[in-house]
């Protein structure tokens, strides 16, 4: 595809001063977004380091349980650097994620080692979503938004937006069903409606794979608000879809 | 609010120039004795930015125009520092006041360039920056500056074939393009 036309704004910025603006206003302003966008800037860094370990690992262990460590270990390295040093924090996060991920490894009961971390990431959204009233009004119509907030939540898993942890990508083949891709396209187009906090959990759930515990770290907030924010937008993009 | 004398200003300089490394120390000096002087806090922000300080550069060129509101030059470069950290509001909120200099000033002229650039309105950006170039007899460093950007607008501009509106079949066909399975 054609790369992105470059803007007035893009002649002009700095690459070092506009990522220094951002750890100016995630560090001294308490600014949630610009940690999110720095998060987003490294992550590529998280995931290879995992990607490393996965390769020299010597038991079975889940590359999403690695990304995971690795997610950790890049959420403290955020706190912790210190941007008025002059180090680069490629350099400084690197050993500190490496560190997390082999931490992280040992920690690992055999019994978490089973549990894949996708499946974890399941029964937490599951458990966001319900539970279902004990006496609804309408008990079938309960049950079917909740089965069409489940199939939502693996359309968004879906979405292509990003590429998933095996590095496959998943996005339709131009066989699959028109409808299909017309709906994941009004998802996405919906996702971009979505309140900023909402957004944000969705984006970093869904696409990143981040568990509640980590989205609640990266945007300030406690996991129960992020358990909601992820209810109300799942709730959210069904209604909006209804209306497509 | 006790100033700098010129004489010590002009030391100051003068010491900058030879470069020994050590110039923030000796703005820092020169500070703890006038800690209100904004062309000190100005000229430690430029160090600053120079070295690749870039956070505290910015305190240090908010710290001058705090003192110093018409202080136009310091007031336009903190703009610029924001413009060029990507922060374009704050760049423009700063440079709000200088709309008050009298019409045909080359600050005034510099910031309706870059206000166009910043809108992607770029052959009026660049009439702008050209002609606040021309009008700018008093520091010219940042004609230097002005004609660096115009320059990358030229090289932009030049290789768009007006073809920036993709078709929603070439739009469709690159999303598949990446595939790897």
């Amino acid at each position: 595809m054609k790369p992105t036309r470059e803007t007035g704004l893009d002649i002009v910025t700095d690459p070092v001063r506009a990522e220094a603006s951002l750890w100016r206003r995630a560090r001294f302003e308490d600014d949630s977004r610009s940690r999110e966008t720095l998060f987003n800037r490294y992550i590529v860094l998280a995931r290879s380091v995992a990607a490393r370990h996965f390769g020299w690992r010597r038991r079975a262990v889940d590359r999403g349980d690695l990304e995971q460590f690795a997610y950790e270990g890049l959420l403290q390295a955020l706190d912790r650097y210190d941007p008025l040093l002059g180090v680069p924090f490629g350099a400084y996060a690197r050993p500190r994620i490496a560190g997390n991920v082999a931490d992280g490894m040992k920690r690992m009961s055999d019994l978490d080692a089973q549990l894949s971390q996708r499946q974890r990431l399941r029964q937490e959204r599951m458990r966001s979503l319900g539970p279902i009233e004990a006496a609804p009004a309408d008990p079938l119509a309960a049950l079917a938004d909740l089965a069409v907030d489940l199939a939502l939540g693996l359309m968004l898993e879906g979405t292509g937006m990003v590429e998933q942890a095996d590095g496959v990508d998943r996005r339709p083949t131009p066989y699959e069903g028109l409808a299909w891709r017309q709906t994941q396209a009004a998802i996405a187009a919906e996702l971009e409606r979505l309140p900023a906090n909402e957004g944000a959990v969705i984006r970093q759930h869904y696409h990143t794979g981040l568990t509640f515990a980590h989205i609640a770290d990266l945007l300030r907030l406690t996991r129960g608000r992020v358990s909601q924010l992820h209810k109300s937008a799942i709730e959210r993009l069904r209604r909006r879809l209804r209306h497509h | 609010m006790t100033l700098c004398d010129d004489i010590r200003l002009q030391e100051l300089m003068t010491a900058i120039a030879a470069d020994k490394g050590d110039e923030i120390a000796q703005v820092d000096r020169a500070l703890a004795d006038f800690p209100d002087d904004p062309r000190l806090h100005f000229l430690r922000g430029s160090l600053l930015a120079a070295i690749g300080r870039p956070i505290e550069a910015l305190s240090a060129l908010k710290a001058a125009v705090a003192l110093a509101p018409d202080f136009a030059i310091a007031r336009f470069q903190l703009g610029f520092f924001q413009l060029t950290s990507g922060e374009a509001g704050d760049a423009l909120s700063t440079w709000g006041p200088l709309a008050l200099l009298p019409d045909g000033h080359y600050l005034r002229t510099f910031v309706a360039g870059l206000t166009y650039l910043i809108r992607d309105e770029f052959a009026a950006a660049v009439e702008q920056l050209r002609l606040g170039i021309a009008t700018n007899e008093e520091n010219l460093p940042l004609n230097r500056d002005m004609q660096l950007i115009i320059d990358r607008i030229s090289e932009l501009t030049a290789g768009d074939g007006g073809d920036e509106t993709m078709s929603a079949t070439s739009l469709l066909l690159g999303q598949f393009s990446g595939r790897s399975n």
